[in-house]
């Protein structure tokens, strides 16, 4: 991480930069997006502002995530039946970010099942998401000092067709009867034909996507729901990292300023439509 | 009064295969037994149906096949309706597919609305380009130059020597698009990446569940209305005056609810008495 | 340790900056990168990728009927699936007036023989299994447990009757009287009095009944009562606002996580 003194000097000459170019008359920029473009810097700068604030040694209050407690706890589970945990990472590519999301859970995921000695079992319906898996898997078990613990195979392919691979990881869970199920990542309508056969075979059901047609799914079957945002915070929640942690902050910081732009927003809107002012602000916030 | 409540206690345990017995039954009978109740179009649809009747004669419609065989029940009836109201009205129909599946489903409701009903020509009256690898990337590179994007259609003819694509070089060349959608890619990269930047008005119909996801946008008016699963379209079908198979679901959907209903609300007779039991022990 | 950290950070970060920022920047070339090539690379990698995914299948399954494993049966349906598809679609047309490519979707093909009588009913059977699986997680799951699964509960059942044809076909005076049913066993649980339940259960279908008569029983008045109405109102109203609040909360987090990937903040995706 950068120290005070460099990141400010970084950050000052930035915006001498931008802001020379923009009195050179801003070639190439298109200004009906610099509205956009300027909330992107703020956020991003609220972000930075805290990650550098935790890692220099800021307390960060995290509330308690009940389905991030429970993974533990079903990890336990699993060991004390001699059962393994099966971990689905979704059924999209590393393309979206509730997929990368996914893989890092199964990082903190793997170093449980690696100190206790449990199986673990990654169906995947993606090739490149079985390699980014595969390297989180071994990482997390080399780090625990578990290598010899490790097995290519623990995270394989199925096939990409959602509902084929929705009939794959059924099968495992009924022929393998995992007690402990785990479905972390982005979902489609194969959401609740999983936890409904998790159901049946009594194991314990942790669920966490920012798919948000599916979470109603996953509450309903699951005993533990990460829901939207909760699956994002996941990572930060178990590594307790300071700059995961400080990024959650600022995102929390992030929704109070768009929640406060919202009701100025609407605000200055009943007065335009009142003929109070001439300005309409919903000319500047739409994106062009 | 006791025995009545150990029985339905009993019965609340029950294995769920009954469950699934019972649902399947349900669904079925009315299948073989048509109860023809009437259908009331909603707003959303009626709005889908006025936005394809404000369309003046011999639009560029551009409809996107994204859904499989999984979702086929539901969103093939609607597909099919468009069509047919398209068709009737006078229209130009392209068909592109973002969904590997969506080819044949789009080849499946082609031939039978415009081949074999209205005995249509191809290139002249329709034209399906296919389907093209890359998601959002297929509708942003359709926004800029369609051409670039496809240089044959789906039976191979070269997009230049097809009648129907003559001035047809981007999405802004096109009236009305509509997005019959399962899923992702979908209806809202159509939105995000070409109705909203170009302006071309859109309408969908999409599966029940991601009705939730796409109802924003049709409240602030970005997406035309919305046929929501198998009852829009059989909402649709009834306000074309062409009833097909989302009406002849509707009566096995409606028994299906109901009993869901009634298993509700049978459970919770079973909660409270099992409550009602711990409480007095 | 360079080619395991540093490269495939700097590779995130320059590609993410590249495509966060040139969005912004009016210029043919980077707007192409942007909305075509950038998203079209990954495709091309990714469609490449499918050969590690398929041999690891063969290798697995293979493996699986090699050792007479534990169900080494199953293994050899998807064996035999996997060569099937790769005879229908690079060996045996089955159709010589057609080319290859379009031999995919054209009539009297294997391919489409293949899509039409196996993979269509295979599909739409695993759909349809989210028709049982929703009844018996109905059936479990929705319980009047507190004021939310209450909420919860009836706004369910108004949305699903309300949906559907036979919700149009109940009319609001049927609700109404249901309703007067409901308060009455409510007030019988609450007071336990005779008087009082008879009381207001006779109040409620006077009430009703009058306000019926007066009206001439028209089938979706009072609106209020009426299914689809209320159905209509539930699914533009509360769920809506609901739903969007959530869309905003989600959008933020993806903005926030992508700005952790893109700055390096967050490295856990290729190991720690």
């Amino acid at each position: 991480m950068l120290k005070d003194k460099e990141f400010w000097l970084v950050a000052g000459g930035l915006s001498l930069a931008f802001i020379l170019y923009w009195l050179l008359g801003h070639p190439l920029l298109n200004e009906e997006r610099i509205v956009m473009l300027l909330v992107i810097v703020i956020m991003s700068a609220n972000l930075i502002y805290y990650t550098r604030f935790a890692k220099k040694g800021g307390e960060i209050f995290l509330r308690e995530i009940p389905g991030l407690k429970a993974v533990e706890e079903a990890v336990g589970r699993s060991t004390e039946m001699g059962k393994s945990v099966l971990y689905v990472p979704g059924i999209m590519d590393m393309d979206q970010v509730e997929t990368v999301a996914g893989v890092i859970i199964l990082g903190h995921v793997s170093k449980m099942t690696s100190r206790y000695e449990t199986s673990l079992n990654v169906p995947v319906s993606r090739s490149i998401v079985m390699k980014a898996a595969r390297e989180t898997v071994r990482e997390a078990y080399t780090m625990e000092g578990r290598p010899d613990l490790f097995q290519d195979d623990m995270v394989h392919y199925l096939t990409d067709d959602q509902f084929a691979y929705a009939a794959g990881v059924n099968g495992i869970m009924v022929r393998e009867k995992p007690a402990a199920c785990l479905y972390m990542g982005k979902f489609f309508a194969e959401s609740l034909i999983l936890a409904e056969t998790g159901n049946s075979i009594g194991a314990i059901q942790i669920a966490g996507t920012a798919s948000q047609s599916q979470i109603p799914f996953f509450v309903t079957a699951c005993d533990y729901t990460l829901i939207g945002e909760e699956f994002f915070a996941a990572s930060a929640y178990l590594s307790q990292s300071p700059e995961l942690m400080g990024g959650l902050k600022g995102q929390d910081m992030m929704k109070a300023g768009v929640t406060a732009a919202i009701i100025l927003s609407l605000f200055m809107r009943v007065l335009f439509d009142l003929g109070l002012i001439k300005w309409n602000i919903i000319s500047i916030l739409t994106v062009q | 009064m006791d025995k009545i409540f150990d029985f339905i206690l009993r019965v609340g345990t029950i294995d769920r295969r009954w469950i699934f017995l019972i649902i399947g039954l349900a669904v079925l009978l009315p299948l073989f037994f048509p109860l023809g109740l009437p259908i009331r179009a909603t707003i959303a649809t009626q709005k889908v149906y006025d936005a394809v009747e404000a369309l003046e004669e011999n639009s560029k419609v551009l409809i996107s096949f994204e859904y499989g065989p999984s979702t086929k029940p539901e969103i093939h009836p609607m597909a099919i309706g468009l069509l047919k109201h398209l068709f009737t009205n006078g229209h130009k129909v392209y068909v592109t597919c973002l969904w590997p599946d969506g080819q044949f489903m789009a080849d499946d409701a082609l031939e039978e609305v415009a081949e074999e009903e209205f005995n249509l020509t191809y290139g002249e009256d329709y034209v399906i380009l296919g389907f093209r690898p890359g998601n959002e990337a297929v509708v942003k590179g359709m926004v800029s130059n369609i051409r670039k994007l496809y240089t044959t259609d789906a039976r191979g003819t070269l997009v230049d020597d097809i009648p129907l694509m003559k001035n047809i070089n981007k999405v802004a060349d096109f009236d009305f698009i509509f997005s019959a959608s399962a899923g992702y890619p979908g209806t809202i990269e159509w939105v995000q990446y070409a109705s909203d930047p170009t302006g071309v008005p859109l309408s969908t119909g999409t599966t029940s569940i991601m009705v939730n996801d796409i109802m924003p946008m049709v409240n602030s008016g970005q997406v035309k209305g919305i046929l929501a699963g198998m009852p829009g379209a059989a909402e649709y079908e009834a306000l074309i005056g062409s009833p097909g198979i989302g009406t002849s679901g509707m009566d096995a959907q409606s028994i299906a609810h109901l009993v869901i209903v009634l298993f509700i609300v049978f459970g919770n007779i079973t909660y409270f008495i099992e409550v009602q039991r711990s409480k007095k022990y | 340790m360079l080619w395991k950290r540093q490269i495939p950070i700097l590779i995130a970060t320059v590609v993410g900056l590249s495509t966060l920022f040139g969005w912004f920047i009016d210029h043919p070339t980077i707007e192409s990168f942007v909305n075509d090539d950038a998203t079209q690379w990954y495709d091309i990698l990714a469609s490449f990728a499918i050969f590690l995914g398929a041999l690891n299948l063969m290798k697995l399954q293979g493996k699986k009927v090699l050792k007479q494993q534990s169900g080494w049966q199953y293994s050899l349906f998807a064996i035999g699936g996997f060569l099937f598809a790769i005879v229908a679609g690079f060996i045996y047309k089955g159709n010589d007036a057609v080319d290859w490519g379009v031999h995919v979707t054209s009539k009297g093909t294997l391919f489409k023989w293949m899509f039409e009588y196996i993979f269509t009913p295979l599909s739409a059977t695993m759909f349809a299994l989210l028709a049982f699986f929703v009844a018996s997680a109905s059936y479990r799951a929705f319980r009047v447990r507190n004021l939310e699964a209450t909420l919860l509960l009836v706004s369910g059942i108004i949305i699903m009757v309300g949906r559907v044809p036979l919700g149009s076909s109940i009319s609001s005076w049927f609700i109404m009287y249901l309703l007067v049913l409901i308060a009455s066993i409510t007030v019988n649980i609450k007071f336990k009095d005779k008087k009082i339940t008879f009381g207001t259960l006779l109040s409620g279908v006077l009430i009703v009944t009058i306000w019926g008569s007066l009206l001439g029983w028209p089938p979706d008045q009072p609106g209020l009562f009426y299914l689809p109405v209320l159905q209509d109102w539930i699914y533009n109203n509360p769920n809506v606002a609901g739903a969007r609040a959530i869309m905003i909360g989600i959008g933020l987090g993806i903005f926030a996580t992508s700005i952790r990937y893109i700055l390096g903040v967050e490295k856990s995706y290729i190991g720690e």
